[in-house]
């Protein structure tokens, strides 16, 4: 592992504590569940936004069975099991908890913690996207929730400190970007599961110092020396999320020989390859990069059919021997994905591995795991 | 072959003499294409359906008449689409009067069903037949392990094995679950381009307690998603469907819910307890799925049914003997009915389901629309229990426990879904904190029993008889 990634881990450790230092300052901290609730507007509200996306840990996910069914998938169960067991740093103190309200799995979990009486926020996120109805929908709940961040700071998101969060972002994004780009190349500089902590590192990080990270590494592996075997397989791995702390699957990979040079995966990841435009009605803006102009998650209808348009492009620029289709336990949408997947990919003549994780992580688990992982790996050699 | 067992069946569930002869080719033919075979039509007559389901009412048999006529139809969607009749399919659980609306305008000039759940009820309700459907599902693309619907295995596999044709439209809803949609964006993905699909979604983000039919931005919303809809099942199918239309179904289906209403609040204050909880939900179906045949049967054999009921009480004759302990369910398992069986088996009766009945306190409150019939079905839908989110709903079981009074409660039978099944331990802990009504959580499966056997629940069940009796003899005695 790389210096730089161990130098951000560390700081992005350290975020629970800033922000009960600025809590206990008068800030107003706000959880969110993903992507579709800003973080731009967050900050814009004065606020400090902390991103949910936890897993890897098979604890958690048990722990709400006791209020859930036992067939969703153990990222949704974590979002509520971390807190549950007392192992969430920021859950106790938030002032308000948003859900992207994208799924079942996690509409039931943010009942869950309604029921728990925490400060649950709910921004809809209708997966009709193609119809303008829904659009103006996601605007409003955009819009709404600006409105209940400025009640909750009691401080007005101008335009102004608006333009310049957004403007942030899109600084890391390109940053983001920039390293991404250098993934096209024979022998990448960064590897994926760095490129994937670096992503996390900079959800759990003050934004301006987020890009500068992110820039400050981009200037030191832009020419650094490839950082794996010449000529390895690449491998693009996709699916719904790789939670922060769930790194096997993608280590297991890289270090069965692989390069895992691209992601498709719908949370805990930045959308870095697309900006949100500073023209007009930023929020709009925000709202339409969210909604239209990124590739779809798996959940909106009809999407699987943009979403092979998307991997296609990937497959294509990141010169992919194989795909990884990472799919969380009893996630019932990705697994009928899966099947469209394996058959496009089939007619492409693409290898694809459908690999299924519940956070379980034992000795036991992690010898079939690897066993599987590494015969892919070979088999495409 | 021999064709007198497919007759004796259509005589055992309460055929018109007349429409034997023709019926009978008729079934024999759906029976092929259903995959069930003789020995299946034999077993379910002389054992499957006598063992679970009260078929010394008329009542009762009329109405398994009115599902295999449904059937019937069912498997002629083909030669119909065939003829260029158009066909819209839906799926569980929808706004039912806007497909009713549908046929309504469009008369014999449409097909109107909602194919997977009529399959699953007919194949398991009666025949305990639905595995092969589900199998081939779990062969492609639906994962054994991933625990996904039976419903949308079912639907899947419809297609697949041509037992259904393509819709000329689905218009497939999402207001509670994903992978009812989902599974249509699937079909079309997988193997069917034809698959033609129009989808109606509203997110789930109302907050615990509130009312969504309070909220008029929200009904807007949902009677716009409506309006749209139904502007492209209409380019589709060609024929308007017209606001008098959705009136006239609103209407049919609200006279339908009072007479199951009336039906339930009569078993529940019965002693002896005159009917098997089976019954009083299939009952409900007609409120969540059109009948393309129409109304007409299952209306009639319910008319009998109360009829024989109102009889049975008037006399004390019951199931069980009197005094013995009525459990309500969230909704009792018709498609699983050995459930049932063994209930009262061990003496105790499966009662109303809270799925499938309105209290008053519901139905005293006004409704705001009047004229847009849009509005008026957004309103229905977001005042129903699983149309608000799960306080909401919560409160409405209290009301429910509240009015029926039930001895316990049984939650469970949908762990495969994560929105229907996904609250019920919850709702669990919830009602029985506010009510002091026992509940009880089983893991289990409405539409089919292969993970959880009769075997596998029977003493599950056998304790929560033996609770429910020791906590009404404790009641009785004043403790």
């Amino acid at each position: 592992m790389s210096n730089w990634i161990k130098e951000l881990t560390n700081v992005s450790r350290n975020r629970p504590t800033e922000l009960r230092e600025a809590k206990d300052g008068g800030v107003k901290i706000v959880e969110h569940t993903g992507n579709f609730v800003p973080e731009e507007l967050i900050y814009a509200a004065g606020a400090k936004p902390y991103l949910m996306c936890r897993g890897g840990e098979p604890e958690p996910p048990e722990s709400p069975l006791a209020y859930l069914l036992r067939f969703m998938n153990p990222l949704a169960r974590s979002l509520a099991g971390y807190n549950m067991l007392g192992l969430d740093p920021v859950t106790p103190f938030a002032d308000m908890i948003a859900f992207q309200e994208t799924d079942c799995q996690v509409g039931r979990v943010s009942e869950l913690m309604e029921y728990q009486k925490l400060p649950v926020y709910k921004l809809g996120v209708p997966s009709d996207w193609k119809k303008t109805l829904s659009q103006q929908y996601y605007y409003r709940a955009l819009e709404k929730f600006k409105t209940s961040l400025e009640e909750l700071t009691v401080e007005k998101v101008t335009d102004e400190k608006l333009l310049d969060q957004i403007k942030l972002s899109n600084r890391i994004n390109k940053g983001l970007e920039k390293i991404n780009e250098l993934r096209k190349g024979d022998n990448p500089p960064v590897t994926g599961y760095e490129f994937m902590r670096l992503n996390h590192c900079t959800f759990h990080m003050e934004p301006d110092k987020a890009a500068e990270s992110v820039e400050a590494v981009y200037a030191e592996v832009k020419n650094g020396q490839g950082r794996y075997v010449q000529g390895a397989p690449r491998i693009l791995i996709a699916g719904h999320a790789v939670a922060i702390g769930d790194y096997a699957v993608i280590r297991i990979a890289e270090d069965s020989g692989a390069m895992v040079v691209s992601e498709m995966m719908d949370e805990g990841i930045r959308p870095f390859k697309w900006q949100i435009s500073t023209e007009g009605n930023l929020v709009e803006n925000i709202g339409k990069r969210n909604y239209l102009t990124k590739f779809p998650p798996n959940i909106f209808q009809p999407a699987w059919k943009d979403r092979f348009e998307h991997m296609k492009k990937l497959i294509e620029e990141y010169r992919i021997d194989g795909v990884i289709w990472y799919q969380l336990a009893f996630d019932e949408i990705y697994d009928m994905e899966a099947a469209c997947l394996a058959k496009w990919l089939g007619e492409m003549d693409v290898p694809f591995m459908k690999m299924e994780s519940s956070y379980e992580y034992s000795r036991e688990s992690m010898g079939p795991l690897e066993t599987r992982i590494e015969s892919f790996i070979h088999s495409i050699k | 072959m021999n064709k007198n067992t497919y007759r004796e069946f259509l005589e055992f569930v309460a055929f018109e003499p007349e429409e034997l002869e023709t019926a009978t080719e008729e079934w024999i033919k759906a029976s092929q294409i259903l995959g069930l075979a003789e020995e299946d039509i034999r077993y379910a007559m002389e054992e499957y359906i006598p063992d679970n389901w009260d078929v010394k009412f008329l009542g009762v048999r009329k109405i398994v008449g009115a599902v295999i006529r449904e059937a019937i139809d069912l498997t002629k969607a083909k030669d119909y689409k065939k003829d260029g009749v158009k066909v819209v399919y839906g799926i569980l659980p929808a706004i039912l009067s806007n497909y009713m609306a549908i046929k309504v305008s469009g008369g014999d000039r449409v097909y109107v069903g909602f194919p997977d759940i009529f399959l699953a009820k007919v194949l398991n309700a009666f025949f305990h037949k639905l595995d092969p459907f589900l199998e081939n599902a779990e062969q492609n693309g639906m994962s054994y392990g991933c625990r996904h619907c039976a419903l949308n295995k079912t639907r899947i596999t419809a297609k697949m094995q041509d037992v259904i044709p393509s819709p000329d439209i689905i218009w497939t809803w999402g207001l509670n679950c994903d992978e009812g949609p989902k599974t249509d964006e699937f079909i079309n993905c997988y193997f069917d381009d034809d698959w033609n699909v129009e989808i109606t979604r509203i997110p789930h983000d109302t907050y615990w307690g509130d009312c969504d039919s309070d909220n008029e931005e929200r009904i807007d919303y949902l009677a716009d998603q409506l309006n749209h809809s139904v502007r492209v099942v209409e380019e589709t199918v060609g024929f308007k469907v017209t606001p008098e239309s959705l009136k006239a179904a609103s209407t049919a289906t609200r006279q339908y819910a009072m007479k199951i209403a009336q039906l339930n609040s009569m078993c529940m204050k019965a002693d002896p307890f005159p009917i098997g909880g089976n019954v009083l939900s299939i009952l409900g179906s007609p409120l969540s799925m059109p009948y393309n045949t129409g109304l007409k049967h299952m209306e009639g054999a319910v008319d009998i049914l109360i009829k024989e009921v109102k009889a049975d009480i008037k006399n004390g004759v019951g199931i069980l003997e009197k005094g013995a302990p009525r459990v309500g369910v969230y909704f009792t398992p018709y498609c699983v009915p050995w459930v049932d069986t063994i209930f009262r088996e061990n003496g105790v009766a499966l009662g109303f389901s809270l799925i499938s009945v309105v209290t008053k306190k519901a139905m005293m409150k006004p409704m705001k629309y009047k004229d847009d019939p849009y509005r008026i079905v957004a309103e229905q839908w977001l005042r129903s229990a699983a149309g608000g989110n799960m306080g909401y709903e919560f409160e409405t079981w209290v009301d429910k426990v509240e009015t029926f009074k039930p001895d316990a409660m049984l939650m469970g039978f949908f762990d495969f879904d994560r929105w229907l099944g996904a609250h019920q331990k919850m709702g669990t802990m919830y009602v029985e904190e506010k009510t002091g009504v026992p509940h009880f959580y089983m893991e289990a499966d409405f539409w089919e029993d292969r993970d959880y056997s009769a075997e596998g629940l029977r003493t599950r069940i056998e304790s929560i008889c033996q609770v429910a009796k020791m906590n009404k003899k404790m009641k009785e005695m004043g403790k």
